[in-house]
């Protein structure tokens, strides 16, 4: 279910029409438009009239200091750079056009002391009170239940404040960042190795996709590429890393159905994933591999070890999805439940197999290839249906791809007779945006470098994208289906809330 | 239905005997780093970590696992002093515990058998509340892997309870964040006594690299009496285990006093 993405030229193109005089060019598949402050709401609303997706907000310092609104916009991004004046404090708010900026625009407001003029919903977002619960809804027989900040179950804290009447949920608030840490700001300064070890801990379930996307934005800022070695192996433990994702969330949909042979069978299934990890790299979680340059550290299993140990998973993992899919007492509960149209996602600028599953065919993977993904085949898995069930098809169609192209990269290991793993990293000062597709969807790096150390990062995280989707998701379903619902989203918190 | 049961049986055991028989350990893991040789240090040694767990005292090198996330700096600068370990036995009662010189490290054994030992009177069940407080997420799920077949904590006695009202042991992992020090308070102060607190994982133990950054606590002993440390980053399933029973060896002493 693929199409060609729209080629880079032709968004050059439209950029040169409407935006002469102001292109300036970025490192890797990227393009700056310098504007004054006060035109960016109206430039980022053409954008998206043209079918931009909005990826982040944010302040650079490099070239200068600038507000910088990312979109990503036939395979590149776009950054729309407004330069701030000393005593800049307000702009027109890209959520009077755009509902996907809201969150980011409330987070940059905390940050930064910028305000969106004009903003909708301009609440603190950055410390949130889990006592602060209000009913919204107009009905004298509706009552609040706050879900979390602690979970029911081994989960991480987020809290979801449900309106109901009894059974139907009438309204629900999600509420990230009761896990802020304030690591963004922990980048400033270091060493650009070391950022790394950093990028890893931001979302620990999608280690190798911030410390790939972060090595990327180094790499692509200095102008230097990791060598072919090295690329494929970041393959491999990116979609090592994508199938232990996809696994947690089958798993934890079969206990949700209470279905509990199928939780130990993908708790065996995910736990066998992660050994093979740690057997290859010391980390059930892939730490300490990718790093600006290459790799940090050799694999320690042959190439022909993973090969036998991906063939024998393949056949235990496909038997028991056969199984699984054919319990009609499990797929009766994902089967329309947390329904998202196409033109919701759309509007959301949702992203991951949570957009995949509204017919969306977006993968940072094929819309702007990294790596050796510019040489190996996939195919971006969509369905159509947009609920729970659709979400979960598309997380196995994935989890074969992923094998299909661990095989692939696998087998070119074997042919290559270059053994570098790792290339210098110069000291220039630029700065340049990295991605990777991370199981969660499209993960945005902007990495500022001088000197050899990083002056300042920021992270476009897919969880913060798709949590308003997870809001809007809840269209006529009943209390009984929401852990359902919230575990076919399969988010991180600690991912949105950095 | 009959399908699932026979699928059940089909994969055999896979269950781990651990702490009444030792599990090997798994070659090349990254458990723990560990000081080869302490002696004739400079002090530059310091600045290698990013989380400031090297020290340098009088020519004397030691390091705090508490506040290690296990990067690998040290090894890459200085391997004939630090290398990695995959014994993963790692929890300690006191924090200073997890502080280490070139020592030598106590056999498997020595800390098994006493844990075997303290697990055969828990028949009667254990359970634990795990509160996040600011974890990367990672160590949620090593915690969760210890209901599936290969850890099975259940055979031991533990159990994990949705309500702190009903828990013995609480769980914490993440270094305490501004929005979630009331709930996990509040979570403390309704459990029974006797309650025993651990802190699973560097960030709970110390706040790891978020530590000076000015957003959270530092690590869990700072808001609530912490009974047992178990650093990593994040620790491996094992390791929470070997924890576990530490933290659960301390509610049935106390409450048999």
């Amino acid at each position: 279910m693929t199409s060609a993405p729209l080629s880079s030229d032709h968004a050059q193109r439209f950029l040169e029409g409407r935006f002469r005089g102001s292109i300036e060019a970025l490192p890797g598949a990227a393009t700056a438009l310098r504007l004054p402050l006060g035109t960016i709401d109206r430039a980022a609303s053409l954008l998206t009239d043209e079918g931009a997706r909005f990826v982040s907000v944010f302040v650079a310092e490099l070239p200068e200091r600038s507000l910088v609104a990312a979109f990503a916009f036939r395979g590149r991004i776009v950054a729309l750079r407004a330069p701030l004046k000393d005593d800049a404090a307000a702009y027109p708010a890209l959520s009077l056009h755009l509902d996907a900026a809201r969150l980011a625009e409330r987070e940059l407001h905390d940050r930064k002391g910028l305000t969106p003029l004009g903003h909708p919903d301009l609440e603190p977002a950055l410390h949130p009170d889990p006592d602060d619960v209000r009913l919204r809804v107009v009905d004298p027989e509706a009552f609040v239940i706050p879900y979390g900040p602690i979970r029911s179950g081994i989960f991480e804290a987020i809290q979801h404040v449900v309106e109901t009447g009894g059974e139907d949920i009438l309204q629900l608030e999600t509420r990230p960042y009761f896990k802020y840490r304030g690591l963004e700001s922990r980048f400033d300064g270091l060493v650009a190795e070391q950022g790394s070890a950093l990028a890893e801990r931001i979302a620990g379930i999608a280690s190798v996709a911030h410390a790939s996307a972060f090595s990327q934005a180094v790499e692509t800022a200095l102008g230097i590429e990791a060598p072919p070695r090295a690329q494929l192996w970041r393959v491999v433990h990116a979609e090592l890393e994508r199938v232990a994702n996809h696994l947690d969330v089958a798993m934890k949909l079969a206990e949700d159905a209470a279905l509990s042979v199928g939780v130990a069978r993908f708790g065996i299934l995910k736990e066998d994933v992660l050994r093979l990890r740690a057997r290859l790299c010391g980390s059930r979680f892939g730490r300490g591999v990718v790093v600006p340059g290459g790799l940090a550290s050799e694999p320690r299993l042959a190439v022909d070890d993973v090969q036998d140990w991906t063939a024998r998973f393949e056949r235990d993992l496909f038997s028991d999805r056969r199984l699984l899919l054919g319990t009609s007492s499990f797929t009766d509960r994902l089967i329309g439940s947390g329904r998202l149209d196409r033109e919701t996602v759309e509007r959301l600028g949702g992203v991951g197999p949570v957009a995949r599953a509204a017919g969306i065919s977006t993968d940072a993977r094929f819309e702007r290839p990294y790596g050796a993904y510019r040489r190996l085949g996939f195919d971006v898995v969509t369905a159509d249906d947009g609920d729970a069930m659709a979400r979960l098809d598309v997380r196995f169609g994935e989890i074969r791809e992923s094998l299909h192209l661990c095989r692939q990269a696998l087998d070119r290991l074997l042919d290559l007779g270059e053994t570098t793993t790792r290339v210098e990293v110069p000291a220039d000062e630029s700065a340049a945006f990295g991605w990777a597709e991370a199981p969660q969807g499209e993960l945005v790096y902007w990495v500022e470098l001088s000197g050899g150390r990083i002056q300042q990062a920021h992270i476009a995280s897919p969880s913060l994208h798709n949590w308003p989707l997870f809001v809007a998701s809840f269209q006529s379903d009943v209390l009984t289906d929401f852990s359902f619902i919230e575990h076919s989203f399969g988010l991180t918190p600690a991912g949105a809330d950095r | 239905m009959l399908a699932w049961i026979l699928r059940g049986l089909g994969k055999g055991v896979v269950t781990s005997r651990y702490p009444h028989r030792p599990e090997p350990e798994l070659e090349g893991f990254r458990a723990r780093i560990e000081v080869t040789n302490s002696e004739n240090a400079g002090a530059e040694l310091e600045a290698i970590c990013p989380t400031g767990a090297i020290r340098v005292e009088a020519g004397r090198v030691s390091l705090d696992r508490g506040a290690c996330i296990l990067c690998g700096a040290c090894i890459e600068v200085a391997p004939e002093r630090f290398r990695f370990s995959s014994a993963y036995e790692t929890a300690d009662r006191r924090r200073a515990g997890l502080v280490v010189g070139e020592v030598v490290e106590r056999t498997l054994e020595e800390v098994r058998l006493p844990l075997a030992a303290q697990a055969r009177p828990l028949r009667r069940s254990v359970h634990i509340r795990h509160v996040d407080a600011g974890s990367d997420g990672s160590e949620e799920w090593e915690i969760a892997a210890l209901t599936n077949p290969y850890y099975d904590m259940q055979r031991l006695g533990l159990y994990f309870t949705l309500s702190p009202r009903h828990a013995d042991v609480l769980l914490v992992t993440g270094g305490v964040t501004s929005a979630m020090r009331a709930p996990l308070e509040r979570a403390y102060e309704v459990m029974p006594e006797p309650k025993a607190v651990v802190a699973a994982g560097t960030d709970a133990c110390s706040g790891g690299l978020a530590a000076t950054g000015g957003e959270i606590a530092g690590g869990v002993d700072r808001v609530l009496p912490v009974d047992v440390y178990v650093p990593g980053s994040p620790p491996s399933p094992l390791a929470l285990l070997h924890g576990l029973l530490l933290a659960a060896g301390i509610v049935v002493e106390e409450a048999a006093a």
